[in-house]
């Protein structure tokens, strides 16, 4: 008997935390009702993509030894790299190198481990083909380089969350001039060997002569 | 069916006023004997309801759109009319003038039968919700019964158009669909019942009638908050809206039923679950929030600016007044089911059922015995 | 003759002949998918004549319990059952087939004979209209109530046994007879994995 009862009593309390977290959820979404939307009008507005946004990746044919150390590290294999021996100079010649970016997951392993720097990874994303074939990049469209956002006289660029001004969230009509919140790389390494150099020296002040943050990415 | 009737265009609506009988006056003016003119007559309120639905379906999904973009904070449609008022219109003549694909191994007389059958009921259940004393299309004896009956001829829409498309999603969707809307249709209905009981009729012109003693006060929802809960849920739950959107579920059934529809049977479909949305939300103002009722009664501020009730210009101010207040109502009730849509997760298939049958319906018809008793002990206040 | 009588015969001859047609489908189509739908569309059309009658509560409550319940769970077993096998030619069908339409067509002699010889009132008694759901209502609770109450347990009776008929207990044995069964359910009964056979 008390049992059952008991069991009641659960029940009702469950059906009570379940209304209570339904209002709970409702107070939420009707909170973001009276926010401002965060839209970027895409095709007319850009955001500039972060300084280690990994996009198509770029490559230098010239710099290229064909070691084959970026197939070797990529998970899956995937760069070609094909050459020939070449018996009178007993030198590797690069004929040919490619990467289909319909399969690349974008790691960023190739970049990271090529002993020539000629692999480096660049901002651009918009990979969109109407044939999946023609996303298999050879050495001269990995060659390109990417459109940048920034110089785009047909794109109105935008700042990311991470680049806007403290407290700040809608990227639009934020002043060009307004420095982004926190330290850029460069500042943190000044400030580092500012520091080194004397050991007292006030962080702060190094911010001042930073130079102007306007565009975050060059 | 059609007795009285009288537009909500006109707004030149008082309670004496019988537009049928002007309006074949006028014909009989003209030459014609009273039958061809009643014969004229009866294709107009069948007209005004599919403009009126068809209306309240580009708002609502104008609405949903727009809402729904808020609540993820986008801007939603824009370009089409000022605020994208006219997307909704811009979809449908895209639906209008798509390919009408029937697939090869499909059943075609059961696949197109299918999303009529689905929309058909919805539509003729309009004829029963009151925009005012007169305003509505029949003040059928068996009102809201006839809403119950039509919403439960749905489901063997669902399962054709599921079983006819000859595609495993399609099949499971509209099982899934007919067997939501036959669980939740009965926790409904005793919900109903609980209501008709305390207004001894099933008229829903009656219904309204009883709320409005006192304004704000005499509102259903306060003698029967637990009904009214019921009632919307199972009203989510029969116009598969989303935390019951388990026949369309898209990353288990691909678009469950629908799976197979292009074009204006695609459309059909559409239009029948926003047509039922709004149709649930009225009837929710209708059972629960007092109709056409002005918070505080028009006859008592009647009384306090020293108007009589039956003068011409208050008779017209009132039709009005009903109007905009259950349209209002209807869409504050559509408001909710968007932002719950947005809140709310979907259930799976055992958890839908265990609380249609496990939940609501034990729930309901306590409530349900619960109201007897109080009608018993107290017939002031629940309707002797 | 006015519109309103011959929209009525109208009305009558196109639901009648639905109703005959329908039925007809029903019991002669192939596909049982067809015939279930055909069965909703001669309740709805029954329902129709109830409305031309006017009898709307009734009506409403034909559509609602035939097509809404019954013909909808008729659809949902057929949907979820979907065996797809070659049923085993019964020997001698066509007398078979013979036999059931001799009593079928002996059935509808009786009835016309009934319908011809009874002295129908003409015209019948004025239909209540709205006033028929109380009128329902007082019967079902007073002289009605004792065929209701039988009704209703008789329903509970169903349900229980249809219970017990689905309730997935398999069983090895036979309770009544103690043979072997082999039920053909997808969970097979739990046979312990661990205890060794061969011994008894
Ligand atoms: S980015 Fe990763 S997946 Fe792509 S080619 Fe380089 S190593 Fe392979
Ligand atoms: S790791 Fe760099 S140098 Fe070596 S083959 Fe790849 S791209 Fe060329």
């Amino acid at each position: 008997m008390f049992g059952f009862l008991k069991k009641v009593a659960d029940y009702t309390r469950d059906a009570a935390d379940a209304a209570n977290y339904l209002i709970q959820g409702l107070a939420v979404t009707f909170d973001h009702l009276r926010r401002r939307p965060i839209t970027v009008q895409y095709p007319y507005e850009k955001l500039i993509p972060s300084e280690r946004y990994r996009g198509r990746i770029h490559y230098e044919f010239d710099k290229c030894i064909a070691c084959e150390v970026c197939v070797r590290v990529c998970p899956i294999n995937l760069p070609v790299v094909d050459w020939v021996m070449n018996k009178e100079t007993k030198k590797k010649e690069l004929r040919n190198y490619s990467i289909d970016f319909g399969v690349c997951i974008f790691c960023g392993n190739c970049v990271e481990y090529c002993p020539t720097n000629c692999l480096s990874m660049t901002e651009e994303y918009e990979l969109a083909a109407y044939d999946r074939h023609s996303l298999n990049y050879d050495n001269v469209a990995l060659g390109r380089l990417p459109t940048s956002v920034t110089t785009d006289p047909s794109v109105q660029p935008l700042r990311e969350l991470a680049y806007l001004p403290k407290g700040v969230m809608d990227p639009h009509d934020v002043p060009a001039n307004q420095p982004r919140a926190g330290q850029l790389p460069a500042e943190v390494l000044k400030s580092l060997s500012l520091q080194q150099d004397s050991p007292q020296g006030d962080k702060r002040e190094s911010l001042q002569d930073a130079p102007d943050q306007d565009q975050p990415k060059g | 069916m059609v007795t009285t009737f009288a537009t909500e265009t006109s707004g030149l609506v008082s309670s004496g006023l019988d537009l049928e009988l002007s309006f074949s006056q006028s014909l009989q003016g003209l030459g014609l004997s009273p039958q061809v003119a009643h014969l004229l007559w009866l294709p107009l309120p069948m007209l005004l309801v599919l403009t009126a639905a068809m209306v309240g379906v580009l708002v609502t999904v104008w609405l949903e759109r727009k809402i729904s973009a808020a609540v993820q904070q986008r801007i939603g449609p824009e370009y089409a009319g000022a605020l994208g008022v006219l997307q909704p219109m811009a979809d449908g003549l895209k639906l209008l003038v798509k390919e009408d694909v029937i697939p090869v191994r499909a059943d075609g007389l059961l696949f197109t039968l299918g999303p009529v059958l689905v929309l058909v009921p919805v539509i003729l259940s309009w004829l029963i919700v009151p925009f005012g004393q007169n305003l509505l299309i029949s003040n059928v004896g068996i009102g809201i019964f006839l809403w119950i009956s039509l919403s439960s001829i749905q489901p063997i829409g669902l399962l054709m158009s599921g079983y006819a498309s000859n595609n495993k999603y399609s099949l499971l969707g509209g099982l899934r669909a007919a067997a939501q809307s036959i669980s939740y249709e009965i926790p409904l209905a005793l919900a109903v019942l609980a209501v008709v009981m305390m207004s001894n009729s099933l008229s829903t012109v009656d219904i309204v009638a009883q709320q409005n003693g006192a304004g704000l006060l005499s509102w259903n929802v306060w003698r029967q908050p637990v009904g009214f809960l019921i009632f919307w849920i199972c009203a989510l739950a029969e116009c598969e809206r989303l935390p019951f959107d388990l026949p369309e579920a898209e990353e288990e059934l691909v678009a469950g039923y629908q799976t197979e529809y292009a074009g204006m049977k695609f459309a059909l479909f559409y239009l029948g679950s926003y047509i039922n949305l709004v149709l649930s939300s009225l009837l929710v103002a209708v059972l629960y929030l007092g109709g056409w009722g002005f918070p505080i009664p028009v006859e008592w501020l009647a009384g306090w600016l020293g108007q009589s009730v039956d003068a011409p210009l208050v008779q017209v101010i009132t039709g009005s007044v009903g109007i905009v207040m259950t349209v209002l109502k209807a869409y504050l009730l559509v408001f909710l089911a968007i932002l719950l849509r947005w809140t709310t997760p979907r259930v799976r298939i055992d958890q839908l059922l265990d609380l249609g049958w496990k939940f609501l319906l034990p729930i309901a018809l306590g409530n349900l015995l619960i109201t007897a008793a109080l009608k018993l002990a107290f017939p002031v206040a629940f309707g002797g | 003759m006015t519109i309103a009588t011959s929209t009525e015969l109208i009305c009558f001859l196109v639901l009648g002949a639905v109703v005959v047609l329908g039925s007809l489908g029903v019991v002669l189509l192939g596909n049982i998918v067809y015939s279930a739908f055909l069965l909703g569309g001669v309740f709805m059309a029954v329902a129709g004549l109830y409305l031309l009658l006017n009898a709307s509560f009734v009506a409403a409550a034909q559509v609602l319990v035939y097509v809404g319940a019954v013909n909808v769970l008729i659809l949902f077993a057929i949907m979820l059952v979907n065996k797809r096998e070659d049923l085993k030619p019964i020997e001698g069908l066509p007398i078979r087939r013979l036999l059931s339409g001799g009593v079928c067509a002996g059935l509808f002699v009786l009835f016309f004979r009934v319908v011809i010889t009874t002295p129908w009132a003409v015209p019948g008694p004025a239909a209540i209209g709205v006033g028929a759901t109380e009128r329902i209502g007082e019967h079902l609770f007073t002289d009605y109530l004792l065929p209701f109450e039988l009704a209703s347990v008789l329903l509970l009776m169903a349900m229980i046994g249809a219970i017990v008929l689905a309730r997935r207990d398999v069983l090895e044995v036979d309770v009544g007879t103690g043979d072997a069964v082999n039920q053909g359910l997808i969970e097979k009964a739990r046979t312990p994995l661990l205890v060794d056979k061969s011994t008894p």
